[in-house]
């Protein structure tokens, strides 16, 4: 996985070396991404276009926690959506009512439901598998009736607002929040390709594939559940506070399972351990139906559009994929290598571990 | 509180007793029932330093049990396995001690049907061996601070020798899913290398190997004995591999204690001749 420095020869082209470095491949996709809003500005984009593609991003960082959680650790979380909850509401009370700016209300939007996280951890994470994914249901629908009756922090059914957020004494514009989410979920992929690519992902896959070993290898099971559990919470809280700055409201009947199950679907149809695929995944289940489907005839006029078309997408990766969109990129270069008439041997082993 | 004082202090007061100098694991009146059922009734054997000691008996005499029960997978209903953990003179008792941390102390095992993670390198599975001796903190990974990228580097060319000194160098990025069995056996087996370790203890290494692998493995665990200093204990069917390569050779049947000699002698052995035979009838 960490071969491609070493494998880089001096008299490669420039951008093939660019190309080679992980965290420059992420910095490039972020410039992509944010460029988006000059598109948009030129009239070749529609402008509504880019509040879905930030609404993409936003369940990206959050479907990236659950990836890390449900792909590398084989946990299963149903309640991604309360956190984000809590996240969103921590991040507008701090914002708007304490009046504490955008970084410390980030940073409490953060911590509060992490450690909340880890204390449910402490309790759930002893037992793992369907039961866990019961715990976390149970809390996430706990956090949402709190969302519901707690008027004074989270208004209610009324919803919270805030505005954009004012970063350094500037106030930001919505292409500027946009910008803000794209830095944010490039920081949170980067993250997670060190953390899952080190031994600390080393130790979530030997979960994963074999508590035995996992054990009788050092691998304390409680820590690393802990750890892929608080960071999923992280990654949740994270998505929740950039969610209230960037669409400026928050309302209980957004966090609910619903929410929840998408954040799923998008880490199955992206890909298990697929960080690029986790993204695009979320694309494919926040984007496509609005900005794809909907314009189609008479598809575009069925109600719930959303719901069939990510139900036959689940199904369809399930039968026909189980990597996700994430595991047909290596099939790709194979097939690409295949078709360019380039049969050495060298390429396709090095792939081989590659996270994609 | 005076018990639990009494408990810390009972393995120490028993040092001279319960491990000799040279020893290195001694398992003591070793028992464990699942229900009303004795899987191992009163067993005691040790293994020396530098030692490759077989355990042998009939399917079902409770081997691996045993395995689960040094290494903690199943707390024993009664007894002790003292141990000589790494860098320290004092005998530990590793009952009691919790499953991760068995291999700090220097005692690493394989399994029975190879545990091996599908999804990763040959090199990334051996690496996961490396895991205890990992000292940088999760935030220092996720920023690949410098002690971070300094241990990553130093293991995995670890790993990287380990996997030529097994001789499967070559295949270190090849996935682990779909690899021959035998291959996978040696990655279980330079898992167990990277920790260092005083005693492997290996569950059935010849199992599905054929005559060729069998021979060659006899060959591997020797050399790996003598380059890693340590001592080896392994249950195995292949009665041909046992009486090759071990030092001594311990037998039970249905979890009680048969005897414990030097392979000719246990070839000999009338009690261990019935146990085997008394199998073959029924």
């Amino acid at each position: 996985m960490k071969q491609t420095n070493s494998l880089v020869k001096t008299n490669e082209p420039m951008w093939k070396r660019i190309w080679q470095n992980n965290h420059l491949r992420f910095m490039l996709f972020g410039v992509v991404i944010g460029l988006l809003p000059w598109l948009s500005d030129a009239g070749l984009m529609k402008s509504s276009t880019l509040s879905y593609i930030g609404n993409v991003l936003i369940y990206a960082v959050a479907a990236l926690g659950l990836n890390l959680l449900l792909g590398y650790s084989g946990l299963i979380s149903l309640g991604t959506a309360g956190f984000m909850g809590l996240g969103s509401y921590i991040a507008a009370y701090v914002a708007k009512d304490m009046e504490l700016g955008f970084w410390v209300a980030t940073l409490l939007a953060i911590l509060i439901p992490t450690l909340i996280g880890i204390l449910i951890g402490l309790v759930s994470l002893r037992i793992a598998g369907i039961y866990l994914a019961i715990a976390t249901l149970c809390v996430s629908e706990i956090l949402l009736k709190t969302f519901e009756q707690l008027d004074t922090f989270t208004g209610g059914m009324q919803g919270k607002t805030t505005a954009y957020p004012t970063l350094f004494q500037n106030p930001l514009t919505r292409n500027g929040t946009y910008l803000l989410l794209v830095v944010a979920l490039i920081l949170v992929m980067m993250l997670t390709h060190n953390l899952v690519n080190g031994q600390m992902g080393r130790a979530l896959h030997a979960m994963r594939g074999s508590e035995v070993a996992a054990q009788a290898m050092g691998v304390n099971l409680l820590k690393y559940r802990l750890i892929a559990f608080s960071l999923a919470t992280a990654y949740a809280a994270l998505a929740g506070a950039l969610y209230v700055f960037f669409i400026k409201f928050s309302y209980p009947s957004v966090w609910n399972l619903n929410l929840s199950l998408y954040i799923l679907a998008a880490v199955v149809i992206g890909g298990f351990r697929s960080i690029y695929g986790t993204v695009l995944g979320a694309f494919v289940v926040w984007a496509i139906p609005d900005l794809v489907l909907k314009n189609l005839p008479v598809i575009g006029e069925i109600n719930g559009l959303a719901y069939i078309f990510n139900g036959i997408l689940i199904i369809l990766v399930v039968m026909f994929a189980p990597g996700g969109i994430g595991g047909l990129w290596p099939k790709i270069l194979r097939l690409k290598d295949k078709l360019l008439g380039k049969n050495k041997q060298d390429k396709e082993p090095k792939e081989a571990g590659d996270a994609v | 509180m005076s018990d639990a004082l009494m408990d810390m202090q009972a393995p120490l007061e028993k040092t001279t007793h319960t491990l000799m100098r040279d020893d290195v694991l001694r398992v003591e009146h070793l028992s464990i029932n699942f229900g009303g059922l004795k899987a191992v009734d009163d067993l005691s054997f040790s293994v020396k330093e530098k030692e490759i000691f077989g355990l042998i008996g009939p399917n079902g005499a409770g081997k691996t049990t045993v395995f689960n029960c040094i290494t903690q997978f199943y707390r024993p209903t009664e007894g002790n396995v003292f141990f000589r953990a790494k860098g320290s003179e004092e005998p530990l008792n590793l009952v009691g001690q919790p499953v991760h941390k068995i291999i700090r102390y220097g005692l690493v095992r394989t399994f029975q049907n190879v545990e091996i993670i599908k999804e990763l390198s040959l090199l990334d599975n051996v690496l996961i061996g490396g895991h205890i001796d990992f000292k940088a903190s999760v935030f220092e990974q996720a920023l690949k601070l410098p002690r971070a990228r300094r241990e990553e580097k130093a293991l995995r060319q670890k790993a990287e020798e380990v996997l030529e000194f097994l001789e499967i160098g070559s295949l270190k990025n090849q996935l682990a899913g779909g690899q021959p069995y035998g291959v996978l056996k040696k990655v279980e087996l330079a898992r167990t290398l990277m920790a260092e370790p005083k005693l492997i203890i290996l569950d059935e290494p010849a199992a599905g190997l054929n005559d060729t692998e069998t021979e060659a493995l006899a060959e591997t665990i020797r050399q790996v004995r003598d380059k890693f200093n340590c001592s080896v204990l392994l249950v195995e069917h292949d009665m041909r591999l046992v009486m090759n390569i071990c030092d001594r050779v311990c037998a039970i049947s249905f979890g009680k204690y048969l005897a414990c000699d030097i392979p000719e002698k246990i070839q000999g052995n009338k009690l261990v001749q019935e146990a085997y035979l008394g199998e073959d009838e029924a």
